[in-house]
C-alpha cells in the first residue's frame, strides 16, 4: 500500500502562510484595489498575499511530495527554547516595576542556570558584571533614561 | 583632481576622536565576533545599530562597515586553528587552513591571510571609491521603471542565491514586502493592517525585527545546541613568518581573489560566501597541482579570504549608488542610515558627499588598523574562540533587551524583537533564509513608490516599459534569470555551487 506523505510541522508552517497570504490579499481587496491607471491603496499588497499563497502552495506540495520528515527538537533543547522565551517574557513584565538594573541582574542569572553554567558563584558574578555594564553604558556612556524602577 | 580633494577632506573629516574610535572598536568587535563561532557580523551589526544613534550618520556607517569587515579577517582564525568556521564566508577556508595547521603553518597562513586581506580590502576600497560616484551619476538617470525593475532583477537573484529552495527565498522576500505595508501608507495616509492598533500606525519598526531575527534567534539556536569545546593551537609571534615558497605562491591568488571578490560582491544574496567558493574553485582549476588543494595548499587559503573581504566592498556599491542593499548586512545599514535621514542613492554623492568619502578614508585606516590588530594578537584572539556560550549568550540577550528598548522607549518593540526571535528560530530550523526577509522589509515602501509611481506615468499601459530600453534589460534578464532555472532541471544540468553553509545566513 502506498505511504500517504507526513503532514510535519514545517508543512503546517507552509499552510499557515497560505491562509495569512489569502488573509492578505482579502483585506487589500477591502482597501480598494484601484486600477493599473490610479493604483488604490490595496493594489500592491493585494500581489504581495497573491504572491505568498502561489509561493507557499508550491512548496506545500513540493514538501508533501518529498516525503521528508523534519527531525523534531529534542527535550532538552525544547526545554531550554521554552525557559529562555519565558525569561524574555519575564524581563518585558518586570521591567517598568523593577527597574532595568534589577531585571538585567536577574535575567542574567537565569540565562545562565537555563544555559547549565555549573555553580552560583560564576552566573553571580557574571550578572553582577552585566548589570554594572549595561548601567554603565546607557546611563554614563548614552544617558539614555530608562525606567529604574523603585529605585528611582 | 576632485576626487583627491574630496578624499583629503575625508581623511580630514576622519581624524576626530569619535570617528577614530568608531572605526577601531567596530575592528576590533568585528574581529572577535568573526572569531567566535556562533554570532555572525549581522546579529552584531544589528546589535550595536542603538548604539551608533547618538553619533553621525559617518561615524555609525564607518563602525557598522569595520564590523563587517572586521569579522571576514577574524573568521579565518578558527578556520585556521580549530577547523571550525568563525562565521560563513571562512568555512572554504577551512580545507586547507587547517591542513597547514597540522602541518606546523598555522602562522604562515594567518599571516599571509592578513596580509592578503589587507590588500583585498584596499583593492575593494580602490575599486568603491572609482567605481561608486561613476554608477552614482549613471544611476541619476533611472526612473521610477527602472528602479523598479532593477528590484525585481534583484529580487529574482536573491531568491535563487540565498536559500536551498528558491521558492523558500522567494517566500521570505514576499513577506518582509508584506510586513513592510503595515501602517499608515504615506502616499495617501491609508492606515493598512493596523486593525485599529495606534502602534501599528507608524508600522513595524526594523530594528525589532531584525534585532529579533538575527541576535535573539541566533542566541537561542545556540543555547539549543550541544556545546563542543574546541581545541586551539597556540602560536608564537616568530611562527608567523611565512617562507620564501609560500610569499610566492600566495601573490597571485590574492590578487586574482581580490579582484574575483570586488566583482562578485556585487551579486545578491550571500555574495561574500559565495565569493569564497569562486575564489577556491577558480584556483584549483588555474593550479599546475590542483591535487594539493585539500592538503594544505595556501593558494586555497588566501584566495578565498581576499575574495570575501573585497567582496564586502563590492556590494557597498549598489547600496551606496542605488539605495538598494543586496546582502543583509548592507540591509542594516541602509537602516542605519535611513535613521540618521541619510538616504543612500544617487543623489548621495550630491547632497551628502562628506559621508561617503570620509567613509572612504575610514575605510583605509580600518583597513590598517585590523592588519595592525590581527597580526600580533592572532594568539589572543583565538582563545577567544574557546568562550563558553554558557558565559556569552547571557550578556548579549540582556544587550538586546535593553538596546532595542532603549531606542523608543517601547515595550511593544521588545514584544516584536522576541516574537520575531522565536519565529527566527523555527526558520533557521527549517532552513527558510532570514536575509531575504530582511532585504524585502528595508525595500518594501520603495518598490511600492516605484510601482505606483511607474503605473502612473504608464497610465496603466505596462507595455510602455518597451520605451525604456535599460528598464527592458533589467527586467528581460530578470525573466531570462527565471527560465534558465526552471528550464535547467528539463535538460539535466547538474552544475550548482555549494554554498548551502552561508544560505541559511
Amino acid at each position: 500500500m502506498r505511504k500517504l506523505p507526513r503532514f510535519g510541522r514545517e508543512a503546517c508552517f507552509v499552510l499557515l502562510l497560505i491562509m495569512l497570504g489569502s488573509a492578505i490579499s482579502v483585506i487589500s481587496w477591502g482597501y480598494g484595489f484601484g486600477s493599473l491607471r490610479q493604483p488604490g491603496p490595496g493594489l500592491y499588497p493585494f500581489f504581495i498575499g497573491a504572491a505568498i499563497v502561489v509561493c507557499a502552495l508550491v512548496l506545500l506540495i513540493a514538501e508533501l511530495r518529498s516525503g521528508k520528515d523534519e527531525e523534531p527538537l529534542d527535550t532538552d533543547a525544547a526545554k531550554t527554547l521554552a525557559f529562555m522565551t519565558l525569561t524574555f517574557c519575564l524581563w518585558i513584565a518586570a521591567m517598568p516595576l523593577l527597574g532595568y538594573v534589577i531585571v538585567t541582574l536577574l535575567a542574567t542569572c537565569a540565562f545562565c542556570k537555563i544555559m547549565k553554567l555549573e555553580g552560583w558563584r560564576k552566573p553571580l558574578a557574571l550578572s553582577a558584571g552585566t548589570a554594572l555594564f549595561i548601567y554603565a553604558l546607557f546611563d554614563h556612556w548614552l544617558y539614555i533614561d530608562l525606567p529604574r524602577g523603585f529605585l528611582g | 583632481m576632485e576626487g583627491l580633494e574630496l578624499l583629503y577632506n575625508g581623511f580630514a573629516n576622519t581624524f576626530t576622536t569619535v570617528n577614530l574610535v568608531a572605526c577601531f572598536i567596530g575592528a576590533l568587535i568585528g574581529t572577535l565576533v568573526g572569531v567566535l563561532p556562533g554570532l555572525g557580523p549581522t546579529a552584531t551589526m544589528v546589535l550595536m545599530l542603538p548604539f551608533t544613534l547618538p553619533y553621525g550618520p559617518t561615524t555609525g556607517l564607518i563602525m557598522m562597515t569595520g564590523v563587517w569587515y572586521g569579522a571576514m579577517y577574524g573568521g579565518s582564525t578558527t578556520s585556521v586553528l580549530v577547523n571550525i568556521p568563525g562565521e560563513a564566508a571562512s568555512v572554504v577556508t577551512c580545507i586547507d587552513g587547517y591542513q597547514m595547521c597540522r602541518q606546523g603553518r598555522a602562522g604562515a597562513a594567518l599571516a599571509l591571510v592578513a596580509v592578503g586581506s589587507f590588500v583585498a580590502g584596499t583593492i575593494g576600497i580602490l575599486g568603491l571609491q572609482f567605481f561608486a560616484p561613476m554608477l552614482g551619476r549613471a544611476a541619476l538617470s533611472f526612473g521610477p521603471p527602472e528602479f523598479l525593475c532593477f528590484m525585481i532583477l534583484a529580487f529574482v537573484l536573491l531568491a535563487n542565491l540565498s536559500a536551498e529552495a528558491p521558492l523558500k527565498g522567494a517566500l521570505m522576500i514576499a513577506l518582509g514586502l508584506f510586513l513592510g505595508t503595515i501602517g499608515i501608507n504615506p502616499m495617501d495616509s491609508y492606515p493598512r493592517f493596523t486593525f485599529g492598533s495606534e502602534k501599528l500606525m507608524l508600522g513595524i519598526d526594523f530594528l525589532p525585527i531584525a534585532v529579533g531575527l538575527f541576535g535573539i534567534s541566533e542566541v537561542l539556536m545556540t543555547a539549543i545546541q550541544k556545546y563542543v569545546r574546541p581545541v586551539v593551537s597556540r602560536i608564537r609571534l616568530r611562527e608567523l613568518y611565512p617562507n620564501r615558497e609560500e610569499i610566492r605562491r600566495s601573490i597571485s591568488p590574492t590578487l586574482r581573489g581580490s579582484v574575483l571578490g570586488f566583482f562578485v560582491g556585487l551579486l545578491p544574496g550571500p555574495s561574500t560566501v559565495i565569493s569564497t567558493f569562486v575564489a577556491y574553485a577558480l584556483e584549483k582549476r588555474l593550479s599546475r597541482t590542483p591535487e594539493r588543494f585539500g592538503k594544505g595548499a595556501v593558494e586555497g587559503v588566501v584566495a578565498p579570504e581576499s575574495a570575501n573581504n573585497s567582496a564586502v566592498m563590492g556590494s557597498m556599491i549598489p547600496l551606496l549608488t542605488l539605495g538598494i542593499p543586496f546582502a543583509a548586512p548592507s540591509a542594516i545599514m541602509l537602516a542605519g542610515l535611513r535613521m540618521h535621514n541619510v538616504e543612500p542613492g544617487p543623489m548621495l554623492f550630491t547632497t551628502n558627499p562628506d559621508v561617503f568619502w570620509t567613509f572612504i578614508a575610514a575605510m583605509y585606516l580600518g583597513n590598517l588598523m585590523l592588519l595592525v590588530l590581527n597580526l600580533p594578537l592572532v594568539g589572543a584572539f583565538a582563545r577567544v574562540a574557546v568562550i563558553r556560550p554558557q558565559i556569552l549568550l547571557p550578556v548579549i540577550s540582556v544587550i538586546c533587551l535593553v538596546g532595542v528598548y532603549s531606542v523608543r522607549n517601547s515595550l511593544f518593540d521588545v514584544w516584536v524583537m522576541i516574537g520575531a526571535g522565536v519565529i527566527g528560530v523555527f526558520l533557521r530550523l527549517w532552513k527558510f533564509p532570514i536575509a531575504p526577509f530582511i532585504i524585502g522589509l528595508v525595500l518594501g515602501p520603495t518598490t511600492e513608490n516605484s510601482l505606483r509611481q511607474t503605473l502612473l506615468m504608464f497610465k496603466g499601459d505596462v507595455t510602455l516599459v518597451a520605451d525604456r530600453p535599460l528598464a527592458l534589460t533589467l527586467l528581460a534578464l530578470a525573466v531570462a534569470f527565471l527560465a534558465y532555472k526552471l528550464a535547467a532541471p528539463l535538460f539535466g544540468s547538474k552544475r550548482a555551487l555549494n554554498i548551502q553553509e552561508g544560505r541559511s545566513l
